[in-house]
């Protein structure tokens, strides 16, 4: 398997913070990477790593096996969408997307004719002569992502281009992008803080905190077997459970991570462990039953159609033992 | 609240302001128009033409007009060349000093012109530097760059940082990003602080007093002329035209940097 970019034991520090440290990661050709992980995790900065606009100060960023070092940014086989789209205010739709192919000389006729094929492709056909200005924001984003394709880049790079779009077109577009990077079959390198979206979207997902990659793997491994209490709690609402309770569960005395989705309730005696209803939510399909252990909190999730205990009542939590995942001390 | 009517004090009070500062322009434009040539009577006894024609014929006159128009070409260019980089390095870039440099970029514009005249003087004088059309041209372009600098300065700040990032993303290199992305954006503020500038250096008289030799520019010809009882309404004909040759760029000035408050660039 080849590998599109590679980072080999990358760091780069601003001043006195290590904005990257010390991260290795091999992104296959193909695959849709996410990298995730809270704002000044350092996500951002290994994307532009990748782009060029940041040079590492100490390991390697090769892509497709090259060494990048001494290649400016226009000289990479990448491009970019950017958070902010960053639209040519003075150029019209069609000439934004075909800059890419003036700069390097190509006919006006035929980047016009590439340019109107990529507007076609994520459906902006008939906006070609419009401004940027004139556009809605997910509209923008289409023509950000058009340009950065018009180039055929063998990578993408994303810089969390959903973040300025509302709820319903947010899930519209990760659908489209999904299927876009199927289409097209190259790496996408996508950014995001939102780990609803890279769970949902990526084969492979990153998890960044403070410059380091915490746990790498695909969406079921990040969620089902979160390597550290931050991942757990930052990647979704897994139970984190202390060593104390853990052993008083009957596991060994270290940390533990539970989905709530994997336990269920049962009478006080016959329980694992013993606590009483505090508040009940409903989540759509789900109830949400947060169980009071007399300091600790455990979510249940309980399917909406079954009754559940009303809250102060007292009831035993139950999970198989494979369900019980054991993480490493941090 | 727009729809109230002002009070009539205010209106008053607004008419006497804009009088106070346009009667004097207009008496100049009348006096260019009378038969007296020695002393400014009110009202002029007689209207006449004539000064228009007299004008035209007087060799001086077209010699420091010429000289002055060289003069503000000449910084006005100096000064959009250099403004510009000063303005790109100063919001482009973050470098130690960076507060500093550009205050001092703007201090000349702050500083009296006769402090300005002086030093530069004194620093030609030390230099051995003959006084010169070049000396006139250096004195006018501390202060017309600051104008240029100013304008885009503010252009560049409202240039979102990404677009020449995305610019060089999309393969283009720095000669390119600058020809396609950087000058579009800011071309109206180069040309609004460049017909500014034009207009400064074109009436300007402190520090040009100090920084010429033998040379007059036409706002120093003026000076020299009033000392003078002899064809006095030339002068003012003269002046009729340097109101129209200053007025008209920073006419243009207004048109092209007003409205556009919306950061270039930032899509959301």
């Amino acid at each position: 398997m080849s590998y599109a970019v590679e980072f080999d034991e990358v760091s780069r520090s601003f001043g006195a913070v290590r904005a990257v440290d010390n991260v290795s990661i091999a992104i296959e050709e193909g695959t849709f990477f996410a990298m995730l992980g809270p704002s000044g995790s350092g996500k951002t900065t290994c994307l532009r790593l990748i782009s060029g606009f940041e040079r590492p100060n100490a390991g390697h960023v090769r892509i497709f096996g090259e060494n990048s070092e001494n290649l400016p940014p226009n000289r990479r086989p990448v491009n970019t969408v950017f958070q902010d789209y960053a639209l040519f205010p003075h150029l019209n739709v069609r000439d934004n997307v075909a800059y890419g192919l003036m700069v390097q000389g190509v006919d006006k006729r035929s980047r016009h004719g590439r340019a109107d094929e990529m507007l076609s492709l994520v459906k902006l056909g008939d906006y070609g002569d419009r401004k940027p200005a004139q556009l809605s924001g997910g509209q923008r984003q289409r023509v950000a992502l058009a340009r950065a394709l018009v180039n055929k880049p063998r990578v993408l790079l994303l810089d969390e281009p959903l973040g300025a779009l509302d709820l319903k077109l947010r899930e519209a577009m990760q659908d489209e992008l999904k299927a876009l990077q199927k289409q097209l079959g190259i790496t996408f390198v996508f950014v995001t803080h939102d780990q609803g979206e890279a769970l949902s979207m990526a084969d492979r997902v990153a998890v960044f905190n403070d410059g380091r990659i915490v746990q790498a793997g695909s969406p079921e491994d990040i969620y089902q077997r979160p390597r550290t209490r931050f991942v757990a709690d930052f990647v979704g609402s897994a139970n984190v459970l202390s060593p104390a309770l853990s052993q008083s569960a009957g596991s060994a005395k270290a940390w533990h991570s539970l989905r709530p989705e994997s336990m269920e309730l049962a009478k006080a005696e016959s329980g694992r462990l013993a606590g009483t209803v505090a508040s009940i939510r409903y989540i759509g399909p789900v109830k949400r039953v947060t169980v009071d252990l007399g300091g600790d909190q455990l979510t249940v999730a309980v399917p909406a159609e079954r009754t559940v205990p009303e809250p102060g009542t007292r009831v035993g939590l139950n999970w198989s033992d494979a369900s019980i995942h054991r993480m490493e001390d941090e | 609240m727009h729809s109230e009517r002002a009070p009539l004090a205010l209106k008053i009070a607004a008419f006497a302001g804009l009088a106070f500062l346009h009667l004097p322009i207009v008496l100049i434009f009348v006096y260019a128009f009378t038969t007296e040539d020695r002393s400014y009577q009110w009202p002029p006894p007689g209207l006449t033409l004539k000064w228009f024609g007299v004008t035209w014929n007087r060799p001086d006159v077209w010699a420091s007009l010429g000289l002055s128009l060289k003069v503000a070409s000449v910084s006005t260019v100096i000064a959009i060349v250099l403004g510009t980089l000063c303005a790109a390095a100063v919001s482009r870039a973050k470098f130690f000093g960076r507060e500093s440099i550009s205050l001092l970029v703007i201090l000349p514009i702050a500083l009296p012109g006769i402090i300005t005249g002086i030093s530069l003087r004194s620093a030609f004088n030390l230099g051995d530097i003959p006084f010169s059309t070049l000396t006139i041209v250096l004195g006018h372009a501390t202060f017309c760059i600051v104008v240029v600098y100013n304008n885009a300065v503010a252009r560049f700040r409202r240039l979102s940082g990404s677009l020449v990032e995305a610019s060089a993303d999309l393969g283009a290199n720095s000669f390119q990003t600058f020809r396609h992305v950087i000058l579009p954006n800011i071309s109206t503020a180069l040309l609004a602080g460049g017909m500014l500038a034009f207009a400064l250096s074109f009436d300007e008289v402190i520090v040009t007093t100090f920084t010429a030799g033998q040379q007059q520019t036409l706002p120093i010809w003026m000076l020299e002329e009033l000392v003078r009882p002899r064809q006095r309404p030339v002068t003012n004909v003269v002046a009729m035209v340097v109101v129209l040759v200053t007025f008209l760029p920073i006419l243009g000035a207004y048109y092209l940097t007003r409205g556009g408050t919306e950061t270039a660039g930032v899509g959301k």
